[in-house]
């Protein structure tokens, strides 16, 4: 009996720790006093566990910078969590909506603080007047190919400099030849990354109709670049 | 090659140098130009955009985790995760997280 009841004992205490059910999250978050103050410290708690597996890959967990990230991602969580509880509508568990929040507050971060002093890409021209394509160095292809991809290069070029506007050139250029994240050009752009999506999905589909007006398709043209080499 | 010298005599390539040629003018290696043609060949009309998704990314991830045929049931989700570098960097951190629970 005693053994039961030790084992009951263990039961709610992982219960109450991080086996809540949605309902018993919600309402112990928004109760008063003792409740939520343990809810809110066993979410916290939660949400430092789950970084290491987050960022894993990225930052290393034994990093000065983890530790410091890791104190700002769960204040901000346990805010935008609270802000927002809401709009929690229960179609997965809790703890996986927080740790949706969690993770896109941890990313985020790790982003500004990686792009912060990177600037968007030059918009003037070049002085090396390089108007040709240019091939990549390591990359030896048969002339036929290389006319062929130097004719569908410039066909891109030309598109791209009639079609799109100078904010949808920057988008592009940003994301795709600098591999710079979305929200970072948004923010360094002056707006945000739904906006930002937005903007280049216009874009994409811009290019996408010009294109297959004039007979360019893209998954026929990018077999020219499948082509092996050498 | 006959179609490159056609379309060199259509347009005019050696216009006087401007500044959105300066930008185009980067899409002139096959790296981007295959980047470029990639994220075309994915575009579709309709998309979700990226709040769209992330109101749905915990469902989703939770969907896959329990190995739900998502391609059929959230097309819309997995095509923005194939365009948005954003995204699916969220989603894959979410899946690292949900699939090594704390």
């Amino acid at each position: 009996m005693a053994g039961f009841q030790k084992q009951c004992s263990v039961k709610d205490n992982l219960l109450s720790m991080n086996q809540r059910t949605n309902e018993q999250w919600l309402a112990d978050l928004r109760a008063k006093g003792d409740m939520r103050d343990a809810a809110l410290s066993d979410l916290r708690a939660l949400i430092l566990r789950s970084l290491p597996y987050a960022l894993s890959g990225k930052l290393n967990p034994n990093s000065p910078e983890f530790e410091s990230l890791a104190e700002e991602v769960a204040q901000e969580t346990l805010l935008k969590v609270l802000e927002h509880l809401d709009t929690f509508e229960g179609r997965s568990l809790f703890t996986t909506w927080v740790h949706k929040i969690a993770v896109r507050q941890a990313l985020g971060e790790l982003r500004r603080r990686r792009w912060r002093d990177v600037p968007l890409p030059e918009m003037e021209m070049n002085d090396d007047s390089d108007i040709m394509p240019r091939e990549l160095a390591d990359e030896q292809p048969s002339p036929e190919i290389m006319a062929e991809r130097n004719d569908v290069m410039m066909r891109i070029q030309r598109i791209i400099s009639e079609e799109l506007t100078e904010k949808q050139r920057l988008a592009l250029m940003s994301v795709v030849m600098q591999e710079m994240p979305l929200e970072e050009v948004a923010q360094k752009m002056g707006t945000n990354r739904n906006a930002m999506y937005k903007l280049m999905h216009d874009t994409r589909l811009r290019l996408k109709r010009r294109m297959e007006a004039e007979g360019m398709f893209p998954d026929e043209i990018l077999a020219v670049f499948a082509k092996s080499v050498g | 090659m006959n179609l490159f010298r056609k379309i060199k005599q259509l347009f005019s390539w050696q216009q006087p140098p401007t500044r959105s040629a300066g930008m185009a003018m980067q899409a002139a290696n096959p790296k981007m130009a295959q980047k470029i043609l990639g994220m075309l060949e994915k575009t579709q009309e309709e998309e979700l955009t990226c709040d769209e998704v992330f109101a749905l990314l915990d469902q989703f991830a939770e969907m896959t985790a329990r190995g739900e045929n998502v391609s059929e049931l959230m097309p819309l989700v997995e095509l923005h995760l194939e365009i948005c570098g954003d995204c699916r960097e969220e989603y894959e951190s979410l899946m690292n997280v949900i699939q090594h629970p704390a």
